[in-house]
């Protein structure tokens, strides 16, 4: 039986530098991706149905095989008549519509401040609760950074993949808040509260959290994968954002935390 | 006896807590309210006391405001209500005093004719005279919970079970109606808030044995206002204000008219005491014979009135039609309120702006169901996973299929919870579940790494400590997700509030119960030796 094994990283061989190099390219990489979006489309993201407005319809023709989804974004001043009108024109071509979707491009605008504002204020809250929890401003900010780098790398990815950014996708990046934290919390306590040389706390931390990150990966890429079969768009979307998530949770923990704290450990705390 | 109670109480507790779980989910009585006409085991869906939502059990939802403006602060300087919606109406020319609410108890004046700009309302308001402090979009709380009302009525009428309306405020302050209506499709639930009855007032009367009827002597249209159920000041009964129009286009106006019916039929000499009343029964006057009003909806006698000496007089010697005021008397106040409910023929108070400011969605019946399954298999397929990923890293029963089995406890707790609260499961909420375990089984890896790091866990001291520690990290963990996930229970962004309602309770079953319990667990299984 294959067995899983958490390998040993000899961080010796590195400099911090080295170390924060990947996770810093990737982050500047994914917020070119952002602002490149936005410059071109006006939106940081591909914003969906209720963040723009439109109406969408899914159609299936009697045998209940094939199914289609139509979307109009923003373009109509009535979006309400315009769902009447593609529901009567589908049923008189002998289709049956399975589910419809309208909604007002100024109800959309308030969604999106909406939407924006509880991102912020989860991020905030998350940021102040762990400076209160470590009360050293390097581990903190070690922390605080790397949620952050977590949830800009996945929006760059939906941005790349064509995934829309929609209310389920947004609560797929506040799931990421909550994961990202786990690990760096476990690190922080590892390296800052135990007894044991910083070497030995880093490992002893990367043993349980690549476990815990690898299970949720492993969960996630099921779910994406099941629920695309199924059709399911809202939780393969989860999925995919959340496997994308977590990857670079691995990536900006054990590289650019480790790097932080090693700095903090040896280099900060002298002056 | 009371020692190994007390040694366990952590595992204890994590199976009153799934005892508890299954009560909720399928003993009968903690399951959905049955609609009007439906017993409840028709309102269960399958085996458990689970509601879905519309994701999942298909039907339509519709959000949006109500069309409007409301001027604020009023100072209504001693005036009636009525006298101040007539002086704001006689300035605007497309609204009647029937589109404009004067409300004393929010000091706020509202115009709910779509047509009228928020500029014409403005000069309205200050062609009346009546100072006031600002112009809002949207109407009172009064009209709100007056129009939620109406809708609720509708709701009830057509028998659609598990329909459902409130209000909702977004983050700007404005104020949103949300339906419901499970199983309906989007065309259906539209039409039937759109949907009005006919109404009218008959004149019942003795003519001989006979009883003969004077139909719509007053009709809808007639109506210049009808005033809101109203609890009489003097006296335990109560009222519905009507004013009848008394402007007509060619020759007599509606309150002439109802006023000269009134008087032809005999009222003021048959109500002359208070002791005169209307007794009309099963379609014929018992009794004296009085004359009666009776209120028609939709072709149906759903009450009959009789006359106040005093207003029979005032319309006998012709004063009444001058100011066309008069009130349907009930005993009951919620009998007043259907009154009211009956006149505006189902009309809402105002209107609901779908396509201007609102949302609408619609899933079919099987669409749901097909997600339904579909989100059980998923999300049984992710717990295999996980289970695999532990077993792979662990290769040991003894710790791996405890956290498994524990996990799983933990959904099933969640699952009580939300048949309990009667929370009606979405997508969202799934996705919710799926969080839950993934944190779940990250914190139980932390509890076993923990614990089995540093050599073999030999005393209960030891075990302790280590469990301890652990505990820090998951605590911190469970606070960050908490305090991240806690804006949007209360932002209104639709669905996300029921996923943060129940990442924030499952993490909270977690701290509390569960991951304690697996802790005990654990110590018995590595320290007994």
């Amino acid at each position: 039986m294959v067995a899983i094994e958490v390998p040993e990283v000899d961080y010796t061989d590195y400099s911090n530098r080295q170390l924060a190099a990947v996770p810093l390219a990737f982050l500047v990489l994914a917020l070119a991706i952002i602002g490149g979006w936005f410059v071109v489309t006006g939106a940081p993201a591909n914003l969906g149905l209720e963040f723009t407005g439109g109406v969408e319809l899914r159609i299936a023709d009697d045998g209940d095989n094939v199914e289609l989804v139509v979307t109009f974004q923003a373009a109509e001043d009535d979006p309400e008549g315009l769902a009447n009108d593609l529901e009567d024109q589908a049923s008189a071509a002998g289709l049956t519509t399975t589910a419809v979707d309208q909604v007002s491009p100024s109800f959309a605008s308030d969604t999106a401040r909406t939407a924006l504002f509880g991102v912020a204020l989860a991020f905030l809250g998350m940021s102040v609760l762990v400076f209160a929890l470590f009360r050293t401003f390097v581990p903190s900010i070690a922390v605080v950074a790397s949620a952050f780098s977590d949830l800009v790398i996945p929006i760059a990815a939906m941005n790349v993949l064509g995934i829309q950014m929609t209310l389920g996708t947004i609560a797929a990046l506040l799931m990421i808040i909550g994961y990202s934290v786990d690990s760096d919390i476990l690190l922080n306590d590892s390296v800052l509260r135990r007894t044991g040389a910083f070497y030995e706390s880093v490992s002893r931390a990367m043993r349980t959290g690549v476990t815990m990150t690898l299970t949720s990966i492993a969960a996630m890429i099921v779910m994406a994968v099941v629920a695309s079969v199924f059709g399911i768009g809202l939780l393969r979307d989860i999925g995919i954002i959340l496997s994308v998530g977590l990857c670079a949770d691995l990536m900006n923990t054990y590289l650019m935390n480790v790097s932080l704290l090693r700095w903090h450990k040896f280099e900060g705390v002298k002056r | 006896m009371l020692e190994p109670i007390k040694e366990n109480w952590r595992i204890l507790l994590l199976v009153v807590v799934v005892i508890g779980a299954t009560v909720a989910l399928f003993a009968p009585g903690f399951g959905p309210e049955p609609a009007p006409g439906e017993d409840t085991s028709e309102a269960r869906e399958g085996i458990t006391n689970l509601q879905y939502g519309l994701d999942l059990a298909g039907g339509t939802r519709i959000r949006a405001p109500l069309s409007g403006y409301t001027a604020t602060d009023v100072a209504f300087e001693g005036d009636g209500p009525a006298t101040v919606a007539e002086a704001v109406a006689a300035e605007l020319d497309n609204a009647s005093a029937r589109n404009v609410g004067a409300v004393p108890g929010e000091r706020a004046v509202e115009v709910t004719e779509p047509s009228v700009t928020e500029d014409q309302f403005r000069r309205a308001m200050d062609a009346s005279g009546y100072e006031y402090g600002d112009v809002r979009e949207g109407v009172t709380q009064e009209t709100r919970d007056e129009t939620m009302n109406v809708i609720q009525g509708k709701i009830n009428e057509a028998g659609l079970s598990g329909g459902s309306v409130q209000q909702i405020q977004s983050i700007t302050g404005e104020y949103f109606i949300l339906v419901e209506v499970p199983g309906e499709g989007r065309q259906d639930v539209v039409d039937l808030l759109e949907e009005r009855g006919t109404v009218r007032i008959d004149i019942a009367y003795a003519d001989g044995n006979r009883t003969a009827v004077d139909e719509g002597v007053l009709v809808q249209k007639n109506f210049d206002d009808i005033g809101t159920a109203t609890q009489s000041n003097r006296g335990t009964g109560s009222y519905v204000p009507v004013t009848v129009r008394n402007s007509g286009e060619s020759g007599q106006s509606p309150a002439n008219t109802f006023q000269d019916a009134v008087v032809q039929r005999g009222f003021p000499d048959a109500y002359n005491t208070r002791s005169d009343r209307c007794e009309y029964v099963n379609g014929s006057l018992t009794g004296e014979r009085n004359p009666c009003l009776l209120l028609v909806v939709n072709d149906e006698v759903v009450n009959s009135f009789g006359m106040d000496s005093g207003l029979a007089d005032s319309m006998g010697d012709g004063s009444w039609a001058e100011t066309g005021r008069f009130r349907l008397t009930t005993g009951e106040f919620s009998e007043a309120q259907t009154i009211s409910l009956n006149l505006r023929a189902g009309a809402l108070p105002a209107d609901l702006d779908i396509s201007g400011e609102g949302t609408s969605s619609s899933i079919s019946a099987s669409q749901g169901e097909n997600f339904r399954t579909y989100s059980l298999v998923i999300g049984v397929l992710s717990v295999f996973a996980v289970a695999g990923m532990v077993f792979l890293r662990y290769r040991e029963p003894r710790v791996a299929l405890p956290m498994i089995v524990t996990a799983l406890a933990e959904v099933y707790a969640l699952l009580g919870f939300a048949a309990l609260l009667g929370y009606p499961l979405e997508l969202a909420v799934i996705a919710g579940f799926i969080a839950v375990v993934g944190t779940g089984v990250d914190d139980l890896v932390i509890i076993a790494d923990q614990v089995m790091s540093e050599g073999d866990v030999s005393s209960r001291t030891v075990f302790d400590s280590r469990f301890r520690q652990a505990f820090w990290v998951i605590g911190a963990a469970a606070a960050t997700t908490i305090i991240a996930m806690s804006p949007l229970m209360v932002l209104s962004l639709g669905d996300l509030s029921g996923f943060a309602i129940f990442t924030i309770l499952g993490v909270l079953i977690g701290v509390l119960v569960t991951r304690p319990a697996y802790g005990d667990i654990l110590r018995r299984l590595l320290t007994v030796r």
